[in-house]
This record gives structure tokens, C-alpha cells and sequence, in this order.
């Protein structure tokens, strides 16, 4: 009977499984834990997020910004410089006049006098304009700015409005909450006196362990501003119309400690967001910082629905059955199963094409692979052995682009074995590079020069990677005193020339490298074990710590020129992520100026010279930036995408910069294609 | 029976508590802790990790930890640390499939068992028999992985037929008999994969125990009396042998809702396995902790039952 019934379901299976649904299923082996753009990090939630919610901007398919909920956005910044009295700062506008033909250069538009206080507005963001302007002042004029903080564990709100009720108005000219845990406070001049009576005030508060710090004095404050106009005709899924409320709702709720958003720190430079009107969004910003306007590819929340609701109702309900503008809506959620999104008819960009997007979430590669082959899912993201097999075959489809990851050895910088920079660079030409891009990743990946991966814009080209030379190595390792041993191990002063290689649990690439670092580093003689331990004790007790000699590890990033949390020294304490101990002074600097610097070509020069200076000094051995590859069932699927002039373009699916799935959201299968909506004349052939 | 009743409830309750206590300390002091924010992320800085793990009660002593956890499983308060449902309702979710699965496999292994094994000990001694023994044997030594994955490769490369999770996905199907046999396809093979081990240890334990009562006195008399060997095979020997099989029913009690962690994650099935194996990975404490609980309840409290249905089958078991 049992027999029976089996080849029944099989045969009734296996019968219609020809018969597709206009339908996109998609394998994922990351599943999402909540679908809040706000709420959730990971890769396997933005997969899903980017089809329900949508953002001010976006990146195009040539990874550049362009708008999205926004209509348009403008740049712009204001700079606040302070005089001992109103006459210097009289004297001071009319210096500046005096300099017009300098303000194009300087892109300032205005400048007038408020008693001692001087603005200047430029039309665009940056330090060196009003640098330049300051150095033309008498600084002995001017009065500084200082920003103090004062960490009170809670209660940063109502300690904050106590002070300032004692403090005499003038003072304090800016105010920010760290949550409710600590405030910043911005004063005029040395800050010294308010210290003091801060200090006080928080004893006299029996808030007894606390202390207010300096943490900058500017000579001026330099506060850019970002104003968005919204598009008008977007509709959130339950037809509420999608407006600035919307906007501000998503910015209060990213700085809620109850919210505890991992996309806070991208938020904490924002002095203040207005909104004027339904349709407009002004932000002002503390200091310059070129990439926060990125952090506005956030997807937005629906404030009407979650306005004054428990963390725990987001939890519950909201993150289950998520709301946005996007277009495809959310259906529903098995969890370890599948995950249907619906198309969203009344999209402002006009409706999809497909009925539904599903995803599918499998526990492992190999039953990835089977859902593929069974045409469970349409696309899947192939192993780099597996895809010469693809490539040959007419039944797919096989797309390869380089992958925003680069992978290293890195060396712990704190250990005298790995303080001579002959001895990284021997070990750099030991590796063979290039062998393991062809027995890793099967040919699908390029060599890496350095910290940014070849295909960002800013990325330095000129810049070649160390070339495999077994021979300049172990003149390397002479030269610097390692001569080898009894057993051909290198020794210096009685130590020898040897390390352990960690390496995190499940990644197999990163098993394979360590394996071939140590096969390559032994014939020039080191000693290198490896050791492979599960991530969470990979890290807490290893790279956390700090206690490592060396690690294989990986940096995926987006296209960010800003390393400052990698590469700055002041991250290289237990738990940060400069866990190699690089140090740097002349780096240092150049991470801190490219994050205020707006002018792409500059950016690109400062990112140049950043690349250039870290490359030189070695502190990883960097390897390769492998290629992402996917394989899809051939001609299952078209393009019909909106031109932007109120048309259609239609393509085969084909490779973009941003990846082949760019336009994933206007698929359609061609089998469906008489149902497109909008009709088939807009079509070009 | 109702003072050995309540007797044991109080052992139980107990016994409860401290494993309670011990599991929550293996869970929390195993290296590593939770880090939701995915691989090393340059985002993530000093004060949200510190709200994070207020947030948790992460920066509490341990003994605080083991308090709002244990006060939370029973006000139903307890969240995950994943995605911050209520951790009751993320296993309950999970019920439904993992029942499904767990009584098909279990119905599969005693049929089939209690199937082989009277036939074996009908012909022991015979070819036949050897031969199901070896088969047995086989069954037991050979990983279950092993054969899944033997099976979903010959599937897979002879016909592409979806057998991934519960249902196929992306095929329209005319009626809901269609969609109900996809149903059961997609069950069945975890099931029988999950079963296999299963019927080689019933019937080896069907056929020692009916054997042994074959050898009873009163078996000879019935034979003596003329009863056909059938009569006295199913009817007078198999009944008394089935006993150590009834009592057995009280260790399927935790065995119904118990995950199957490698099957699970062979055939993608959404079970109760899958959410403990990640819990572990993610170091989700409070799942772990209402995991481990329901599963140390209802192991105790399948060994009572085992001792009250004894005592209902053998007349001559007394419980005091």
C-alpha cells in the first residue's frame, strides 16, 4: 500500500512538474530573521527587502547614485564661524567680499553676519572652501567650538534639560543624544568652564562616576545639508500615500534604543531632519562626511502603521508581514521553508511582470544544487569547480562578474615574527597567487592589489600585485637574519621561523588557502600550522581578543571608499576591526580627510594614495578577488524594464556592473509574455 | 497508583530543575556569543553592541541570565535572540511538519518492523531469515546521510522530480489530489530515510522476543491442543510478545516532537531539528533553553507513562 501511494505522488509529481507558474523562485541558503530594512544586517533580509520597501536613492546598474523615492535631492553647506565681538566679525564678511572672485572656486553662495556669529553658505559640502576662507581671517579673532560628551548610562535627555536650565543660553549651540545613554553637547570657546560646571552638575546629579570629555575643538563648524523632494505618486502596499512623515518616522526610529538598529552609527552624524512639508526632507549634518548621503539607501518604514507600536508588535506582527512601496508585496513566510512575495498592481513604476517572487531557503549547498537541477528554483548562485560543467551546456546560462570581497592572510603586526616588513613581503612572494586562483576558484577570480578590489571607480589601476618568486623571497628571508635550521626550518636568535594560521569553520575556500599558504610558505622555510575553529570561537576568543599569529580571512564591502573602521590605529583595540594592529600616521590622516571630501576627483586621488600606502607596508598578504558566478536555465527568462521615458525596453538578461539580477523586478517569462501589462507595442523588438 | 503518580511528578519536577540548571550553563559558557550582525561588520559600533546585549540581558550575571530566561519560558515572554518572536510560538510553528513527519516515520518503522520481524522468527533458522538479518544489520551499520543522498542523487539524475521541502514549488497542479500527493511525496521520503534505521532495530526486537515466547510452556500446550501454528502465532504468542513494544511507546513521546537534524537538513524539511541546529550555531540561548526543557519534560514524563502502561498490560507488575 505504502508502495503504492509513493509511486502514485511520484508519478503525479513528476507529470506536472512541466507546468510553470509565471513565477521567480529564487534558492537561498541565508534565511532572513526579520524584514526590516532598519532592524536587519544581513545579506539573505536585503535579498527580500529590495522587492517590498525602496529607498530616497539607489544605486544604478553602473553602481552610481541615482534617485529612487526621491525626485531629486541637492547638496549644500553651511559653515558657522564665531567672533570675540561683532565688529571682527564685520571685518571678517568684508575680507570675504573682498575675495569674490575666489567663490566659484570656493562654490560660496552667501555669507552675512548674525551679531558675532558668521555664516557662510556653499553650494557644496566639504572642509577645504572653508579652510581656505579661515586662513585668510584673523584666527586671533575667532573663538572655537568644542563638543563635549558626557556618558551618563540613561536618563541623557533629562540630565541634559536639568543643565541646560542652570547654563546661560548662549553657550551650548548644539545638542545630541548618543540614545539615552550619553550626550554631546557643542560650546563656544575652550569648553573648559562648561566642563567644569558639567562636572559638577553631574556629582550634584549623585551621578557620581560620570565625567564630561572633550572629544573635538573645531576652529569652525562646518554643517553640510542634504534636501530631498519627494516623488508624490507613490502608494505604501495598503494605498496610504508615502510621504516626508515617512522619512522622519524611519530616522527617529533608527536612533530608538528600544529599535536597536544595526544601521545607527551610519545615522549618528545627523544634527537634525525637518520636514517642512509632505514632500520635503532637509537634513543637516554635524560635520562632513562624504558617504553618509549613501546611507539614504536605506528602505523606508510606514510610519502610519508603525507609529506608537511596541518594539515587540514590530517583532511580531510588522517584521513578519512587512509593508513598503516596492514592487512585489509580501504574502507569506514558512519559516526554514519559503517566502512568497506578490506583485504590487498599483507600483508607480507600473506593475511587474510576474506574479510572485519566491524564495526558498535550503540548508546547505548540495540541496541547492538539487533544487536547481529539479527547476525548484531558476538561478543559482554555482560553486566556482562547478561551473566549466554549466558553461558547456545549452541548457543554461552562466554569468560571471567580480564579487565586491577581496580575500587575505592577515599578519597580528603585535608579534615581533611579523614586524619586519622583508618578512611579510618575502612571505607575500612565497604564496603563489595565481596557482590558487586556478585550483580554489577554477580560473574565476584576479589577483588583489591592495584594499579595494579593481572594479571600483576609485580603486588605483597602476598598482601591481606582488608576483610569486620563490627565489627574491628566500633572499628576503637572508636578508633579514632567518637562516634556515637542522630541519630546514628557518631560525633566528634561537626562535624559529614559525606560526599558526586560523582559519573560521565551514568555509572551505578559505580551509584550501590556508592549506596552500602553509604547503608554499614551508618550502621557503616557515613553519606554519593551521588551526580551524567554529566562527563564534573564531572570534571571541581568537581575533576579538587579538590573540592570533595570523588569519584567512575576507572583507566583503559595497563600493565604500571609507576604510576608516579597518585601517585607522585608533581601531586596534580587543573587539575592532584593525584587529592586525596596522598603524600608520601618514594613513591615518588620509582615512580621515577622504570621509570629508565630496569632489569625486579628489576622492578618487586621496583613495589612490590610501590603496598605495597600505599596499606597500603589507600588514595582509592580500590574495584574490573572486568572481561571483550564477547559472540560470537558458531563456527562461526576459527583461521589460521602463526607460525612464515612459516606455520599455526590452533585453535578454544580461551582466550590468551592479550583477546580472539588476533588473530583477521586470523578469517576465517569455512564455507569458501575450500577459504583460501596458501591452506589447511599448516593446521594442 | 495515584501516590506513585504524584510521587513521581515530584521527582520529575525536580529532576526538571536541575537539568534545567545544567543545560543553561553548557548553552551559555560554550565559547562564543551571539552576534547577530553577521560576519565582522565595519557598521556595527560600540553602542549599539552595548544596547544589543542590554537588550538581552547579556551584561547581567549568569545567574540573573538563567532567571529571565526560566521566568520567560513560563510567562511566555521568552524571545529570540534572532529575530525576537516569542520563542514558544518559533516551536510551535514548527509542530505541525515535524509531527507529520515524526508519525509517518514512526508508522513506517513499527509496520514494517513488527512485518519483518514475525516473519523472521515465523521461518527463523532459515535462509530467509539470515538474509532480512543481514539486510537488518545493514540498515543499522550504514548511515542514514548515506543512503538519503544515494537516493535523491538517483532521483535527481534520472527524473529532476522536486523533493525538496514540503511542497514543490513554482508547478501548477489541476486539484487539490494532485497538490495533496505532492504533499506526500515530499513527506514520504524524509520518512522512510528517517525510518529505515528504525525497522531493523524493531523487527530484530519483534523476533528475539517473539521467539522466546514460542519457547513458553503454554505455547507447547496450545500446539499440543491441535491449534493451527498460525492460531498460535498471532494469536497466543504475538500478543504476549508485543509487551517490551507497548512499553516502549513511552520513549516515542519525546521521540514525536524530537528533531531529526541530518534528515531535516538532507531534505530541507522544516522541522524542529534545523531550528535547534541553528539556534546552537546563532548561540540562541532562549530557544535553546525552551528546546531543552520541553525535551527533558518530555523524556521524564514518557518514562512514567512507559511504567503506567506496563503496569495496565502486565497484571502482575504492581506500582507502590
Amino acid at each position: 500500500m505504502l508502495v503504492v501511494i509513493l509511486v502514485t505522488a511520484f508519478l503525479t509529481v513528476i507529470s506536472f512538474s512541466s507546468d510553470r507558474k509565471n513565477e521567480l523562485t529564487i534558492g537561498s541558503i541565508g534565511e532572513p530573521t526579520r524584514l526590516n530594512p532598519i532592524q536587519s544586517a544581513e545579506s539573505s533580509a536585503s535579498e527580500v527587502q529590495q522587492f517590498i520597501f525602496e529607498s530616497l536613492l539607489h544605486f544604478d546598474e553602473n553602481l552610481e547614485v541615482e534617485t529612487l523615492l526621491a525626485a531629486s535631492y541637492t547638496q549644500s553647506q553651511t559653515t558657522t564661524l564665531r567672533f570675540q565681538d561683532d565688529a571682527s566679525a564685520a571685518t571678517a564678511l568684508s575680507q570675504i567680499e573682498a575675495a569674490r572672485d575666489s567663490w566659484p572656486q570656493w562654490t560660496l553662495q552667501e555669507g552675512h553676519v548674525d551679531g558675532s556669529t558668521l555664516l557662510l553658505k556653499f553650494s557644496l559640502p566639504g572642509l577645504d572652501a572653508s579652510e581656505s576662507i579661515f586662513a585668510l581671517l584673523d584666527a586671533q579673532a575667532t573663538l572655537p567650538f568644542t563638543t563635549l560628551r558626557a556618558e551618563t548610562g540613561g536618563k541623557a535627555r533629562q540630565v541634559l534639560t536639568a543643565f541646560q536650565a542652570l547654563e546661560p543660553p548662549p553657550t551650548i549651540i548644539r545638542t545630541w543624544f548618543d540614545y539615552d545613554a550619553a550626550f554631546e553637547i557643542t560650546v563656544i570657546g575652550d569648553g573648559l568652564a562648561c566642563q567644569t560646571r558639567l562636572d559638577e552638575f553631574l556629582a550634584a546629579q549623585k551621578l557620581t562616576d560620570v565625567t564630561a570629555k572633550v572629544i573635538e575643538t573645531r576652529p569652525f563648524l562646518a554643517e553640510p545639508m542634504v534636501n530631498f523632494l519627494l516623488r508624490r505618486d507613490v502608494r505604501w502596499h495598503d494605498g496610504e500615500p508615502f510621504t516626508s512623515r515617512d522619512v522622519a518616522f524611519t530616522y527617529q526610529s533608527i536612533m530608538d534604543e528600544s529599535v536597536a538598529s544595526p544601521r545607527k552609527p551610519d545615522f549618528d552624524l545627523i544634527q537634525s531632519l525637518t520636514t517642512p512639508n509632505p514632500h520635503e526632507v532637509h537634513i543637516t549634518y554635524r560635520k562632513p562626511y562624504s558617504p553618509a548621503l549613501n546611507s539614504w539607501m536605506i528602505g523606508l518604514l510606514p510610519a502610519h502603521i508603525l507609529k506608537d507600536k511596541p518594539i515587540a508588535w514590530w517583532n511580531d506582527q510588522f517584521n513578519r508581514h512587512p509593508v513598503g512601496t516596492g514592487p512585489f508585496k509580501f504574502f507569506n513566510w514558512k519559516t526554514n521553508e519559503s517566502l512568497r512575495l506578490v506583485r504590487n498592481d498599483d507600483y508607480w513604476q507600473g506593475a511587474p511582470w510576474l506574479e510572485a517572487v519566491v524564495f526558498r531557503y535550503l540548508p546547505d549547498p548540495v540541496s541547492i544544487r538539487i533544487a536547481f537541477m529539479t527547476r525548484q528554483t531558476d538561478f543559482w548562485g554555482v560553486d566556482p569547480w562547478a561551473v566549466a560543467a554549466f558553461r558547456d551546456d545549452p541548457r543554461f546560462q552562466v554569468f560571471r562578474y567580480p564579487a565586491n570581497q577581496y580575500n587575505y592572510v592577515g599578519w597580528n603586526l603585535r608579534n615581533p615574527l611579523f614586524q619586519d616588513l622583508r618578512v611579510r613581503t618575502a612571505f607575500a612572494h612565497a604564496v603563489n597567487v595565481p596557482e590558487m586562483i586556478k585550483y580554489i576558484l577554477y580560473g574565476n577570480g584576479v589577483q588583489s592589489n591592495g584594499i579595494f578590489p579593481p572594479h571600483f571607480w576609485f580603486s588605483d589601476p597602476d598598482l601591481k600585485p606582488i608576483p610569486y618568486d620563490p627565489a627574491a623571497a628566500t633572499r628576503l628571508l637572508d636578508e633579514a637574519g632567518w637562516v634556515p635550521g637542522a630541519d630546514g626550518i628557518r631560525e633566528k636568535d634561537g626562535k624559529r621561523l614559525a606560526f599558526t594560521l586560523i582559519v573560521n569553520q565551514g568555509n572551505e575556500v578559505r580551509k584550501d588557502i590556508a592549506t596552500l599558504v602553509q604547503d608554499n610558505l614551508h618550502t621557503v622555510g616557515v613553519e606554519v600550522e593551521v588551526a580551524i575553529y567554529e566562527w563564534a570561537v573564531f572570534i571571541s576568543r581568537f581575533i576579538n581578543k587579538l590573540e592570533f599569529d595570523a588569519t584567512v580571512l575576507g572583507w566583503s564591502t559595497g563600493p565604500d571608499y571609507d576604510a576608516y573602521q579597518v585601517w585607522h590605529s585608533s581601531q586596534t583595540n580587543p573587539g575592532q576591526l584593525n584587529f592586525v594592529g596596522f598603524d600608520d600616521p601618514d594613513v591615518d590622516a588620509l582615512l580621515a580627510q577622504i570621509r570629508q571630501e565630496y569632489d569625486p576627483v579628489k576622492i578618487k586621488a586621496l583613495a589612490g594614495q590610501i590603496q598605495k600606502a597600505i599596499f606597500e607596508d603589507q600588514p595582509y598578504l592580500f590574495l584574490f578577488v573572486p568572481d561571483a558566478t550564477s547559472v540560470i536555465w537558458k531563456n527562461s527568462f526576459r527583461i521589460c524594464r521602463p526607460d525612464g521615458q515612459g516606455g520599455f525596453v526590452d533585453t535578454p538578461v544580461e551582466i550590468t556592473k551592479a550583477g546580472w539580477s539588476y533588473y530583477m523586478q521586470w523578469f517576465y517569462r517569455p512564455e507569458f509574455s501575450d500577459n504583460l501589462p501596458g501591452g506589447r507595442e511599448t516593446l521594442q523588438p | 497508583m495515584t501516590t506513585f503518580i504524584l510521587r513521581r511528578l515530584l521527582i520529575t519536577a525536580v529532576l526538571v530543575f536541575f537539568i534545567s540548571i545544567i543545560s543553561f550553563f553548557i548553552i551559555t559558557l560554550t565559547p562564543g556569543s551571539p552576534y547577530p550582525w553577521g560576519e565582522l561588520n565595519p557598521k556595527i559600533s560600540e553602542s549599539v553592541k552595548a544596547n544589543f546585549r542590554k537588550q538581552f540581558h547579556l551584561d547581567e550575571p549568569i545567574w540573573n541570565q538563567y532567571w529571565f530566561n526560566m521566568r520567560g519560558l513560563f510567562t511566555g515572554e521568552l524571545r529570540s535572540i534572532k529575530d525576537g518572536r516569542p520563542v514558544l510560538e518559533r516551536i510551535s510553528e514548527r509542530l505541525p511538519a515535524t509531527l507529520a513527519l515524526n508519525l509517518c516515520a514512526m508508522t513506517i518503522a513499527l509496520s514494517f518492523g513488527l512485518l519483518v520481524g514475525v516473519y523472521s522468527a515465523k521461518v527463523s533458522g532459515q535462509w530467509q531469515d539470515t538474509s532480512l538479518s543481514t539486510v537488518a544489520f545493514g540498515f543499522l551499520a550504514i548511515p542514514e546521510f548515506w543512503v538519503a543522498y544515494l537516493l535523491i542523487i538517483g532521483l535527481t539524475a534520472g527524473f529532476a522530480v522536486p523533493l525538496m521541502g514540503t511542497v514543490s514549488h513554482g508547478i501548477i497542479f489541476p486539484n487539490a489530489i494532485a497538490a495533496t500527493l505532492d504533499w506526500i511525496w515530499h513527506l514520504a521520503l524524509p520518512a522512510t530515510m528517517l525510518a529505515l534505521g528504525s525497522i531493523a532495530v524493531q523487527s530484530r526486537y519483534v523476533r528475539a522476543s517473539l521467539l522466546e515466547t514460542l519457547r513458553e510452556d503454554y505455547i507447547r500446550t496450545a500446539q499440543a491442543k491441535g491449534l493451527s501454528p498460525e492460531k498460535v502465532l498471532y494469536h497466543h504468542a504475538l500478543r504476549n510478545s508485543l509487551r517490551p513494544l507497548i512499553t516502549g511507546i513511552g520513549s516515542l513521546l519525546p521521540a514525536l516532537i524530537g528533531g531529526a537534524v541530518i534528515i531535516e537538513t538532507i531534505f530541507a524539511y522544516p522541522g524542529i531539528g534545523r531550528l535547534g541546529y541553528q539556534a546552537v550555531l546563532e548561540r540562541d540561548y532562549p530557544t535553546l533553553v525552551a528546546l531543552n526543557f520541553i525535551t527533558a519534560l518530555l523524556v521524564l514524563l514518557g518514562n512514567l507513562l512507559a511504567d503506567i502502561l506496563y503496569a495496565i498490560v502486565d497484571p502482575r507488575v504492581r506500582l507502590e
